[in-house]
């Protein structure tokens, strides 16, 4: 057990989200903008539990759709096929690029899920006060916002090979309407990680010691 | 009661305290769900039914990859294949589009449908690179049905209006599917399938007539096999036929209808017809009133066939139907013994149609009429049947019926049936007895006595021979120097005559020579003054002028 750092707040500071400096604040009720980057001064983001749990939601709703629907059609002499990310692992898979398929899985398909699964933990964590330590927790978010800029790798893909692919009447590839769900999936999810406030991790570890604690 | 310092107490506020509202953030969600479901549900509403259809083999069909098309437009796609029935049978699954779902009924057929390169065509040649698809052709039935037997082979011809009918054949021949079917030469329909019939001893050999054509089939059409060459040797000698090019390799079916056919109309779809195996048989007419009579022959009928013809006057009146032997035990005779079927349609047919109504009151059906009528023919015109060889090459022969009114009068049982009918010896025959006849004649000729006297008759010859030769002699000793003693007088006067009238001082030449001077001037004269005239023909009419001196 390590010794609790106080809260910024605890010692009437608050903290800059943008440039991280502690300042004191203007007011109790309103802290004022950072006196380094102009930013709006908030104690803690508001209503960011709400917000981002409203994200999440619509992130996990997007996530369906763009498994389910073709992000790939196909033309080749007259014959269309319809392609979905998992199709395409499989496809990959069978034609024997395995390394390749377990990127696409992983990239596709684990770190989206493994993005709304994490996010809809600390929420649930911090809402019902189930920190213990925080410090677990605040991991897990930095890994969250860290890997959610690599997410787009679908949907660059599949621009290029739209782009490239044209080679009518031979082949030609179109989008499909999955990708549309992808992105928004990997957009809001982003989103959702930026609108929950980290902060409120370490209140809730607090909160925790308080009623487990000594 | 312990009183509370009110500072602790909260306070009513004076304004309404705003609660914590909802964030308009949830409208992201809700409107992800709005399309979500929105698309979702625009999937079901296109949903079209799921079938699966049971192949015996896969040929080429990939799940997600193979289409099903109708009339060539696609309207579904293969969703699954797998083995059932213990990996004998392949389950394709597919998915139908909605607008589609309404072919999937009953009798609706699925089959696979591939590159098909044969004798009769090439086709398909664009699945070579799109893969095999599963054809349907669409059923006519009002249930609906989701669960199919796929077809082995695909129906030969889709889409197309027409009647389907089916042949009954004891071989099948160079038929194939894909056979065409003739109407007079013109390709009208094709086989479609063949299979053996329940009984495994023929086939059914089912055949596609396409519209119009289809109404020209009656129910007195006959099918024959158009296919190969078909070589007979028969009593007409060496026949060859051939059909198309086509039907030679790939096999074919004719079909017509017989000018004595009853009804016209056209024949039920699926109707069962003989296929029969060249035209001959098939266009025969079927003789429902043939009458049986037997033959005992006094000579080998070796070369008479069952189903050599009987003639009349050279013209097919019936047929051999049984070529057998007879035995009197009485008499120890053995005879070849000929039944014959006698068709009286065929042979009134064979009359004017001014006589046909006379003979067909004496010969159809009524057996009395018949009997007497043919009782007089064989008694008052003599009429016989004989053995007749049709092709000497082959030795073919046939059973001719002749009137010899000359033959001896036969002795009939009127009241047996078969009746028998009296034989003559045939022409072979006949000319064997003629032969014999003159051999038998010279036989019988006094050679011995006619050598005598032909003997005798030489030695006189040979006396007037000799006197002649001494007539000669006498000749040449007398008359031929008198012959000669005229000839040198005749040459003599000749001689004379010739110096006289040719010789080089003859008068007679001196006067001709001169005679020839003096033409010889006129003419040369007479030439100067054509030359004169030519240049000057004015002197004709002036005299000659001064200035040509």
């Amino acid at each position: 057990m390590r010794v609790s750092s106080p809260a910024a707040r605890q010692l009437g500071l608050v903290a800059c989200v943008a440039c991280e400096l502690v300042s004191v604040p203007a007011g109790p009720e309103d802290p004022g903008y950072c006196p380094r980057c102009g930013e709006r001064l908030a104690f803690r983001r508001q209503r960011s539990l709400q917000i981002a749990s409203a994200l999440l939601i619509a992130a996990a709703i997007c996530y369906v759709p763009a498994n389910v629907l073709p992000v790939l059609t196909t033309t080749t002499l007259g014959s269309t096929e319809d392609d979905t990310i998992l199709g395409g692992v499989m496809l990959l898979y069978n034609s024997g690029s395995w390394p390749l398929a377990l990127i696409v899985l992983v990239a596709s398909v684990m770190i989206p899920l493994g993005k709304i699964a994490a996010l809809a933990y600390l929420l649930m964590a911090v809402q019902r006060g189930g920190v213990r330590e925080g410090n677990d927790q605040a991991r897990l978010y930095h890994i969250v916002e860290t890997i959610g800029r690599w997410s787009m790798l679908d949907v660059f893909v599949d621009a290029y090979t739209v782009a490239l692919v044209q080679l009518q009447p031979m082949i030609s590839v179109a989008p499909g309407p999955g990708i549309l769900f992808f992105a928004a999936v990997v957009v809001l999810t982003m989103l959702a990680a930026e609108y929950f406030d980290p902060r409120l991790i370490w209140d809730a570890a607090e909160e925790g010691k308080r009623i487990h604690g000594s | 009661m312990a009183r509370k310092p009110l500072d602790e107490v909260p306070r009513a506020t004076v304004v309404r305290r705003k609660r914590g509202r909802l964030s308009v953030v949830w409208i992201i969600p809700i409107l992800a769900a709005a399309v979500a479901i929105g698309i979702a549900i625009q999937r079901l509403a296109a949903e079209g039914p799921t079938i699966t259809m049971v192949f015996a083999a896969g040929d080429g069909i990939e799940a997600g990859k193979t289409l099903v098309k109708y009339r060539d437009v696609n309207i579904g796609q293969v969703t699954a294949v797998q083995l059932v029935d213990g990996y004998t049978k392949v389950r394709v699954t597919a998915k139908i589009v909605k607008t589609a779902a309404g072919i999937m009924v009953d009798d609706t057929k699925f089959w696979v449908v591939g590159p098909h390169i044969g004798l009769t065509g090439v086709s398909g040649l664009g699945m070579l690179l799109s893969g095999n698809y599963i054809g349907v052709q669409a059923g006519s039935s009002d249930r609906s049905r989701r669960e199919f037997i796929g077809l082995d082979v695909a129906p030969r011809v889709v889409g197309l209006k027409g009647r389907r009918f089916v042949l009954n054949a004891p071989v099948l021949g160079s038929l194939g599917v894909g056979a065409p079917v003739y109407y007079r030469g013109l390709p009208v329909g094709e086989v479609e399938s063949y299979h053996l019939a329940t009984n495994r001893k023929s086939f059914e050999i089912g055949v596609f007539i396409v519209s119009p054509n289809d109404t020209d089939v009656h129910p007195d059409s006959r099918f024959w096999n158009a296919s190969g060459i078909d070589l007979t040797i028969g009593e007409n000698g060496l026949d060859v036929r051939t059909a198309s090019l086509l039907a030679l390799l790939a096999g074919g079916l004719s079909f017509d209808t017989p000018d004595f056919a009853s009804t016209t109309d056209p024949v039920r779809e699926g109707t069962a017809f003989t296929l029969y195996g060249d035209r001959a048989t098939a266009m025969k007419q079927p003789d429902p009133f043939a009458q049986r009579y037997v033959l005992l022959f006094n000579e080998a009928v070796r070369g008479l066939s069952v189903g050599a013809p009987v003639t009349l006057m050279g013209l097919t009146v019936g047929e051999v139907t049984e070529v057998g032997l007879a035995f009197d035990p009485k008499t120890l005779a053995v005879h070849p013994r000929v039944f014959i079927s006698f068709f009286p349609e065929r042979t009134i047919a064979h009359f004017g149609p001014d006589q046909q109504p006379a003979v067909r009151s004496n010969t159809e059906l009524d057996e009395q009429k018949n009997i007497r009528l043919l009782r007089r023919l064989i008694i008052e015109r003599g009429m016989r049947a004989r053995l007749q060889s049709g092709n000497l090459l082959t030795g073919q022969r046939y059973v001719a019926f002749e009137f010899l009114p000359d033959s001896p009068k036969p002795l009939i049982d009127w009241t047996v049936r078969p009746l028998e009918l009296p034989v003559a010896p045939g022409q072979l025959a006949d000319m064997e007895a003629k032969l014999a006849s003159i051999l038998d004649k010279i036989d019988r000729m006094p050679l011995a006595a006619m050598g005598d006297r032909a003997a005798a008759a030489l030695k006189t010859l040979d006396q007037t021979l000799h006197d002649a030769g001494s007539a000669l002699q006498h000749l040449d000793a007398d008359t031929i120097p008198e012959i000669k003693k005229a000839l040198e007088d005749l040459r003599q006067v000749l001689e004379g005559a010739n110096a006289t009238l040719l010789g080089r001082d003859a008068p007679g030449q001196q006067e001709l020579r001169g005679a020839l001077q003096e033409v010889t001037r006129a003419a040369r004269s007479l030439r100067g003054l054509a030359d004169y005239l030519e240049s000057h023909p004015e002197a004709l009419i002036r005299g000659k002028s001064k200035e040509t001196k």
